[in-house]
């Protein structure tokens, strides 16, 4: 079976220089790259207009922009090691609300995650340390700190429903995590080269993580069991998403290549490049008609929505 | 005793002067700038240092000896006659021509000091010493790209006896490297680095402490290292179609790396291809010949010249190039003779191949815009008259980028390097070298409208990717890192 998706448009030049990473709201997609600025756009709209430039978020650029499921809470982590936190005021327009700093000196921040209503935050350090920060508090204090093995914190998820942290290292190691009792549930084997992301499924019953395997493994949250195996792209895999159902699974490779995987059939159900350089950013917009939305961003500094063509 | 910043290049103070002369010791730098600035402009007519290793040689010989008649003949640069008061030396100074005598006059005023103090008994000694410690204060020139100082450097004072052993030894390093330093100069002698810690190596230990102390010392004086008569032992290391004619006969021939006698005949023999010359020092007179030079490729790191040297490769292209090697980062004379080749030969391409990594980078950095830790020696180069600002802009990356990364691109330990030589020359980034690369970003270089956008998306890259390569990732290329070179220089 496969699928078919149209480009529906394209925004050129939406950045100066490689976009790593895109974010969705009901209404928006939000774009962040090398450059100091976060680029937010309207998909409401036929042509994606453009609606706010957020100026010097983060003078050294962004690696990492997240919102949470609600799309009310934005953050995003700047090569200088903070983490910067956005709200959308009553007229659509984002605003800083809080900064987060690692007090602990070899703690740059790395990759960030948001929970379901934006409450909270987790982050991952290079020497391995995940910790979640509680956003409801005016000091944005940090609340938990999950200690692993000490490998490189590439990725970090958490649960829709806000039970499980998940975070992949540079040695090949994914760890789950109980939010609840706050010990590790899972060290998921299977693995061995650096895990550059993993994703929880909507119904949070399902963690696919991907890395330099080029593999995509899907494990059995519950349980720990790796479940499935997809495998096609030829690149490192370096982002993941998700589809609101949990029907499809997107995933963009260092190559170049996006694909779409159906969760049913467990199979590769399209394939897109986007340009010769890093994909290093895949989105699901939310499913506003009858067909799926998504957006791809990477090394060329460009921002592509395809939608699922009709009877596809 | 002094009023203003005219002072604060002066070296050595007594500390028992008090009030004053510690206002004058942490004394502002825009001072100092502005000291160097005026003395930049009103010595343009005068300059001109015979030892200075970075002297155009095309100057006209003539304007050149009249202008040194002039130096010479200049009042302020006799010695200073003991009678006068250290205030009006120093203001007699300023204006005047940094140039070997007044280097020497500036160290003689140091010790003068050191014994004025004894005589006075004074219980401590003191001198103060520009640090060039950090990249603060660095910042791009946007005029012409080069790496300057800006103000934010700082200024300790040693003392001794000191408040501890360490500090004691570290005025004796100072004096030593001084009087030695003195010594050069009055003797008109270049000495090199390595020459200076084999005069006293129970004293210095190492001879990092010697390089520190003597970069610094020109830092303080506001002058290149050549001014102290100080070079460092020659580091880079050449091969290529070049020769270099000395006015008194001899020639350096850059393929077979034979000093030859004048009509003598070259034979280029197999046999005698040569491995590398070290970079030579230009005199002025020297003569150098690059007429079927077509390109320069300048490599990071001693191993990769030595493969290149030792391949297929250059046997086919050595006659059409010049390849050249600081083994890491570059120092001062690599610097400037790239800068003369650059200068007499501005046609030629000049590419440079560096690890992606951070330090490859920095590297690359230094040879295009200046060095960060010797941003003293970048400016100050900029400032006069007859040296030549040492930045290359024309040099060009070619590799190693992150398009050169390939998925087949596998992640090595250095176990599995070895055993099953897989290598494929990609490794993690250390902590280090993370550290390293966010601190680079906060280079003007690497800034958002600076003027190396690439570099600053290859860093920011190597972050996300978390991983450096070396060259042998160009293996992967079709046809290896060969047909990878020719094809980047056009040669394909």
């Amino acid at each position: 079976m496969s699928k078919q998706f149209l480009t529906l448009h394209t925004a050129d030049k939406a950045h100066p220089t490689d976009i790593f990473a895109l974010a969705a709201t009901p209404t928006t997609l939000l774009s962040a790259s090398g450059s100091s600025t976060i680029r937010i756009f309207d998909t409401t709209a036929p042509d994606f207009p453009l609606t706010q430039s957020i100026e010097n978020a983060h003078k050294l650029g962004v690696h990492h922009l997240v919102t949470s499921k609600d799309g009310k809470v934005a953050a995003s982590a700047g090569f200088e090691g903070t983490v910067k936190v956005w709200r959308e005021d009553e007229a659509g327009v984002w605003g800083e609300v809080g900064l987060i700093k690692d007090s602990n000196k070899a703690g740059e921040i790395w990759a960030i995650a948001l929970s379901a209503d934006g409450s909270y935050l987790a982050s991952t350090t290079y020497d391995g340390r995940i910790n979640v920060w509680d956003l409801g508090q005016a000091s944005m204090p940090k609340i938990r700190e999950y200690e692993t093995k000490g490998s490189f914190g590439m990725c970090v998820d958490l649960s829709a429903d806000g039970h499980f942290t998940a975070s992949g290292h540079e040695n090949g190691s994914v760890y789950v995590f109980n939010n609840d009792t706050g010990r590790m549930l899972h060290s998921l084997a299977g693995l061995t080269k650096p895990i550059r992301t993993l994703s929880f499924s909507p119904a949070s019953k399902l963690l696919a993580a991907a890395g330099d395997t080029r593999i995509i493994a899907l494990y059995d949250v519950s349980s720990g069991e790796q479940v499935a195996n997809l495998s096609g792209h030829a690149g490192w895999v370096l982002n993941l998403d998700w589809s609101a159902t949990g029907e499809w699974l997107l995933s963009g490779s260092h190559d170049s290549k996006a694909k779409v995987w159906s969760l049913e059939s467990r199979t590769c159900v399209a394939t897109h490049s986007h340009g010769d350089q890093a994909l290093w950013a895949v989105k699901w917009l939310p499913k506003t008609g009858r067909s799926e939305l998504f957006a791809l961003a990477g090394g060329d500094g460009s921002v592509a929505f395809y939608r699922e063509a009709a009877g596809g | 005793m002094m009023d203003d910043g005219s002072f604060d290049d002066m070296l050595f103070k007594a500390i028992s002067n008090e009030g004053s002369s510690q206002e004058s010791l942490t004394a502002s730098t825009d001072d100092f700038n502005d000291l160097l600035g005026t003395t930049g402009v009103s010595q343009t007519t005068l300059f001109h240092s015979e030892d200075d290793l970075f002297t155009n040689y095309y100057t006209d010989h003539i304007s050149g000896m009249a202008r040194k008649t002039e130096t010479i003949a200049d009042p302020s640069h006799r010695a200073i006659s003991n009678s006068q008061e250290p205030s009006t030396k120093v203001e007699e100074m300023s204006p005047s021509v940094r140039d070997r005598n007044w280097v020497i006059k500036t160290i003689e005023l140091v010790f003068e000091s050191i014994v004025d103090a004894l005589l006075e008994k004074n219980d401590k000694l003191s001198i103060s010493l520009k640090t060039r410690s950090g990249s603060t204060g660095r910042r791009i020139d946007p005029t012409n790209g080069i790496v300057t100082v800006d103000g934010g450097l700082q200024t300790r004072s040693i003392t001794f006896p000191g408040s501890t052993a360490h500090e004691a030894w570290r005025f004796t390093v100072l004096v030593r490297i001084l009087e030695l330093v003195h010594d050069a100069l009055t003797s008109n002698a270049v000495i090199t680095k390595r020459d200076i810690y084999y005069r006293s190596p129970d004293l210095f230990v190492k001879q990092a402490v010697v390089d520190r102390y003597v970069d610094d010392i020109a830092c303080t004086f506001g002058i290149s290292r050549n001014l102290l008569n100080v070079s460092a032992a020659a580091k880079g290391l050449m091969v290529g179609n070049f020769s270099i004619r000395r006015l008194e006969g001899t020639a350096i021939d850059g393929l077979t790396n034979r000093e030859v006698r004048p009509r003598q005949s070259y034979i280029k023999h197999p046999l005698t291809r040569s491995q590398g010359t070290l970079v030579p020092n230009l005199n002025e007179d020297d003569i150098l010949e690059v007429s079927t030079v077509r390109w320069i490729v300048v490599v990071e790191k001693e191993a990769t010249f030595r493969s290149l040297v030792h391949s297929n490769l250059w046997v086919d292209i050595s006659s059409q190039g010049i390849l050249l090697t600081a083994k890491g980062y570059p120092d001062l004379e690599t610097r400037a003779f790239l800068r003369e080749l650059t200068t007499v030969a501005p046609h030629i391409p000049l590419y440079a191949m560096m690890d992606f990594d951070p330090d490859g980078l920095a590297i690359l950095s230094t040879y295009k815009h200046g060095s960060y830790s010797l941003a003293h020696e970048n400016s100050h180069a900029a400032s006069f008259a007859a040296s030549r600002p040492l930045n290359l802009p024309q040099i060009r990356w070619i590799g190693v980028k992150s398009c050169h990364l390939t998925s087949n691109s596998v992640l090595a330990t250095k176990a599995s390097e070895k055993a099953v030589g897989q290598a494929g020359g990609l490794l993690k980034l250390t902590t280090r070298d993370r550290h390293k690369a966010r601190k680079m970003l906060e280079w003007d270089v690497l800034a958002e409208d600076g003027p190396e956008p690439e570099w600053r998306a290859e860093i920011q890259r190597m972050l996300l990717l978390n991983v450096k390569a070396e060259m042998q990732i160009l293996e992967e290329h079709p046809g290896g890192s060969g047909k990878w070179l020719k094809g980047e220089l056009g040669l394909l």
